[in-house]
C-alpha cells in the first residue's frame, strides 16, 4: 500500500478511535437520565474514525512528491525526551529538589557539553541556582508543596 | 461601564496589582524578543507563579506578558532579523531592511508606537464590545452553546492552511481527550483503561502545557542553532518620537484597518497574531500605492503588523470575556487559571465579577504605557537577555512546566499528563498536524458534551438545534465555514497545479 506518513497516522487514528468505540458499547446507561455515558463519546469517537479514514483515503489518492530531506537533529530530541522521562519518573523517589538539580544538570550539558572545569562548574552552578530559586519562590512564598522523595524524604 | 472602569483603573494603580502587571510586562517583553520562546511558553512560565496570587493579581500579571510579548517581539525581528514570536514575522519583512539601511531606531520605534496605538485602539473595542455580546450570549441555551462551541471548532479547523481534513481530524482527537475518564454530567465511570489517573478525566492545562512547551522546545533543539547572532553594542536608536508617530499618525486608514483585522482575527477562536499579522501585512500591500516597495524597508508593513498583533490581543479578551471561548493559547491558559480560583467563564464573568472584569480592561489598558516605559528605559538591555543560550534556557522552562502541571493537583498524575501530552504535541507538530483545533477541541470538548446533553434532557428533539434561529444561524455558519475552507483549498491546489504545469515548461 502506497502510503505516506498522513495515511499511517490516519490508520493508527482510525484503529484507537474504533477501538475506544467498542469499548463505549459495554458502557452501561444510568436509569436516572436518558442519555448515557456512551452516548456523546460514540458521536466523537464516529466523527474522529469517519475524518481518520478520510485521510487515510486522501493520501492514498494524492500523487506522493519527492521532498528533499531536512537535516534535524532527531537524537538530540530523543534524549531530551528521554532524560525528562526519567526526571518525571525520579520526582516521587529523589524528591523535587535532588531529581531538578541533576535533570538541570544533565540536560543542560547534553545541550551544551562542558569542556573545560570552568564550563562544568557553570553546569553546575545553573541547576543549583535553578532548583534553589524555584524552590523557594514556590515553597516559602507561593504555597505550593513540591514533591518530596519517597527514598530520599527531601 | 466608564464608572466600573475607573474604579477598575484606580484599583489597577494599587501597589498589590501594579507590581504584578509590571513583572509580567517585563517578563512579556523579554519572553517576546527571545526567539524561539513564544508568548503562549513565556504565559505557561508564569502561570504557577500566579496560583499563589488574588484572581486579579495573577490575571493582571498575564495580560501584561500577553501585551509586553506582542511588542517585545518586534525588538529581534527589526534589529536582529530574526522573530522574536510568530506573530512578529511580517514585522522583519519590512523592519529588518530599515535597520539595515541604518534606521534602526526608526524601525524599531515605529513598530512600539504602532503598537502600542494599535493595541489602545483594540481597548476601545474591548471595553466597549464585551458586555453588549455578554448580554447577547445571555440569551443563549445549551443548543445556542452547542452550536457555538461546534462553530468555534470547525473554524479553527477550517483556518489551517495545510489539510482540511487534518485541521478537522485534529479538533476531533481534542474532543476524544475529553471523553476519556468520568462523564461530566453524571460522573459515570467510562474509558479509564484500567490507568488509575484517567478516571478523573484529563485537565486541560497540563494538556496545554505539554502540547504547546515540548512541541516548540524540541522543534528548536532539532534545528540545532544558536541564538547567540553578533549583536552590534554601537546600533544607533536615536530617532525623533514626534517624527515617528507623525509617520503613524499621518496613515490612519491603514492603522485603523490594521487593528481591524487585528481585533477581527482575535475575536475568531484560536487563531492568533501570527495570521493577524500576516493579514495585515497583506492587505496593507494591498491597498498600498508602492506595493513594490514592500520588503524593502517601509513604515506601512513595520505598521500594519505591528498595530494588527497588539490589537488581536483585545480581540481575545473579548472572545474569552463574553463567550469563554479562548481566542487564542494565551487566553486558553488564563481560562485555566480562572478555573483554578474557582472562576466561571462566559457570559455571566462580567455580570458576576464586574470588579475582577473591568480590573482586566484596565490591566489591559496600563500594560501599554508599561511597556512603552520599559522600552524607553532598557531596550538594550532586553537585546543583552535575548542571546542566553537556549541550554541553560529549555531545561529552566521545562522545570517550571513540571511545577505549573504539579501545582495544579498537587500530585504527579497532572505531571504525567504533561509528559505524555508533550511527545504527543511534538508527533502532532512533526506529522503536520495543526495544534490549534486539537486544543480548542480539548477545552471545549466537555462543554459540547454537557450542553448537547442539557438540551436532549430539556428536549429529546433534535430539530430544535435547527429551528431555535440563533442555534440555526450559528450551525449554519459552522456548515459555510467547512464549505468555504473545501473551495478555499481546491483553489489553491489548482493555482499550485498550473503554477507546477507553468514550471514543466
Amino acid at each position: 500500500m502506497n502510503l505516506s506518513k498522513d495515511g499511517w497516522s490516519g490508520l493508527a487514528v482510525l484503529a484507537a478511535s474504533l477501538f475506544l468505540f467498542a469499548l463505549t458499547l459495554g458502557l452501561k446507561d444510568n436509569p436516572l437520565v436518558p442519555i448515557g455515558p456512551g452516548y456523546y463519546p460514540r458521536i466523537v469517537l464516529a466523527v474522529t474514525a469517519v475524518f481518520a479514514l478520510a485521510l487515510v483515503v486522501s493520501d492514498f489518492l494524492s500523487e506522493k512528491s519527492v521532498r528533499a530531506r531536512e537535516s534535524l537533529n532527531y537524537l538530540l530530541v530523543i534524549e531530551m525526551f528521554a532524560l525528562f522521562g526519567v526526571y518525571v519518573g525520579a520526582l516521587p523517589y529523589l524528591g523535587f529538589r535532588i531529581s531538578t538539580f541533576l535533570y538541570v544538570a544533565a540536560s543542560n550539558a547534553l545541550l551544551d557539553p562542558p569542556r573545560s572545569l570552568k564550563s562544568a562548574a557553570r553546569v553546575l552552578l545553573v541547576a543549583a541556582i535553578t532548583t534553589v530559586v524555584v524552590y523557594y519562590v514556590f515553597e516559602r512564598y507561593l504555597t505550593v508543596l513540591l514533591p518530596r522523595g519517597r527514598w530520599t524524604n527531601f | 461601564m466608564f464608572e466600573l472602569l475607573g474604579v477598575g483603573l484606580l484599583d489597577m494603580f494599587q501597589v498589590k496589582y501594579l507590581v504584578p502587571l509590571f513583572i509580567g510586562t517585563l517578563i512579556g517583553v523579554v519572553g517576546g524578543a527571545l526567539p524561539g520562546i513564544t508568548i503562549t511558553m513565556t504565559v505557561i512560565v508564569v502561570l504557577p507563579f500566579t496560583f499563589g496570587l488574588e484572581p486579579l493579581q495573577g490575571l493582571a500579571c498575564m495580560i501584561g506578558v500577553y501585551v509586553g510579548g506582542e511588542t517585545g517581539g518586534l525588538i529581534t525581528s527589526c534589529l536582529l532579523g530574526i522573530p522574536g514570536k510568530p506573530s512578529a514575522v511580517a514585522t522583519t519583512f519590512d523592519g529588518f531592511p530599515m535597520s539595515r539601511n541604518g534606521e534602526p531606531g526608526r524601525a524599531l520605534w515605529l513598530g512600539i508606537w504602532a503598537s502600542i496605538l494599535g493595541g489602545l485602539l483594540g481597548a476601545v473595542v474591548l471595553v466597549a464590545a464585551t458586555g453588549p455580546l455578554a448580554q447577547l450570549a445571555l440569551r443563549f441555551g445549551p443548543w445556542e452553546y452547542f452550536a457555538l462551541f461546534v462553530l468555534a471548532l470547525s473554524m479553527v479547523a477550517g483556518l489551517v492552511e495545510s489539510s482540511l481534513v487534518k485541521g478537522l481530524l485534529s479538533g476531533a482527537l481534542g474532543c476524544v481527550v475529553t471523553v476519556l475518564g468520568n462523564d461530566p454530567v453524571m460522573g459515570q465511570p467510562r474509558l479509564a483503561l484500567g490507568i488509575s489517573w484517567l478516571e478523573g478525566g484529563i485537565p486541560f492545562l497540563p494538556v496545554l502545557i505539554g502540547v504547546f512547551a515540548f512541541s516548540q522546545i524540541m522543534s528548536e533543539l532539532e534545528k540545532s542553532t544558536k541564538n547567540t547572532e553578533a549583536l552590534s553594542a554601537a546600533l544607533n536608536l536615536a530617532v525623533s518620537h514626534v517624527k515617528v508617530l507623525w509617520e503613524i499618525l499621518s496613515r490612519p486608514f491603514l492603522l485603523l484597518w490594521s487593528t481591524f483585522i487585528g481585533l477581527v482575527i482575535g475575536v475568531l477562536p484560536a487563531i492568533g497574531g501570527s495570521a493577524a499579522n500576516m493579514l495585515a501585512y497583506d492587505q496593507a500591500k494591498k491597498f498600498s500605492s508602492r506595493p513594490e516597495k514592500f520588503g524593502s524597508g517601509i513604515p506601512e508593513g513595520i505598521i500594519a503588523s505591528e498595530a494588527s498583533n497588539n490589537a488581536n490581543v483585545a480581540g481575545s479578551l473579548v472572545t474569552i470575556m463574553a463567550f469563554g471561548i479562548p481566542g487564542d493559547a494565551v487566553t486558553a491558559v488564563m481560562l485555566g487559571a480562572l478555573t483554578i480560583h474557582g472562576i466561571q467563564s462566559g457570559p455571566l464573568f462580567i455580570s458576576q465579577n464586574p470588579a475582577l472584569a473591568y480590573g482586566m480592561f484596565a490591566a489591559y489598558i496600563l500594560a501599554h504605557p508599561l511597556v512603552l516605559i520599559l522600552l524607553f528605559l532598557g531596550v538594550r538591555w532586553v537585546l543583552r537577555i535575548v542571546i542566553v543560550p537556549k541550554s541553560i534556557l529549555f531545561p529552566v522552562v521545562l522545570v517550571l512546566c513540571v511545577v505549573g502541571a504539579y501545582a495544579l493537583g498537587n500530585s504527579m498524575a497532572t505531571v504525567y499528563v504533561l509528559f505524555v501530552f508533550g511527545i504527543l504535541g511534538y508527533l502532532m507538530v512533526k506529522l503536520g498536524f495543526p495544534l490549534a483545533p486539537f486544543i480548542l477541541g480539548v477545552i471545549l470538548g466537555d462543554q459540547i458534551e454537557i450542553n448537547l446533553v442539557r438540551s436532549l434532557m430539556t428536549d429529546s428533539n433534535l430539530w430544535l438545534f435547527v429551528t431555535r434561529p440563533i442555534s440555526a444561524l450559528l450551525l449554519a455558519a459552522a456548515a459555510a465555514s467547512i464549505v468555504l475552507s473545501i473551495w478555499q483549498h481546491r483553489r489553491m491546489q489548482k493555482k499550485s497545479a498550473v503554477a507546477a504545469g507553468a514550471a514543466d515548461f
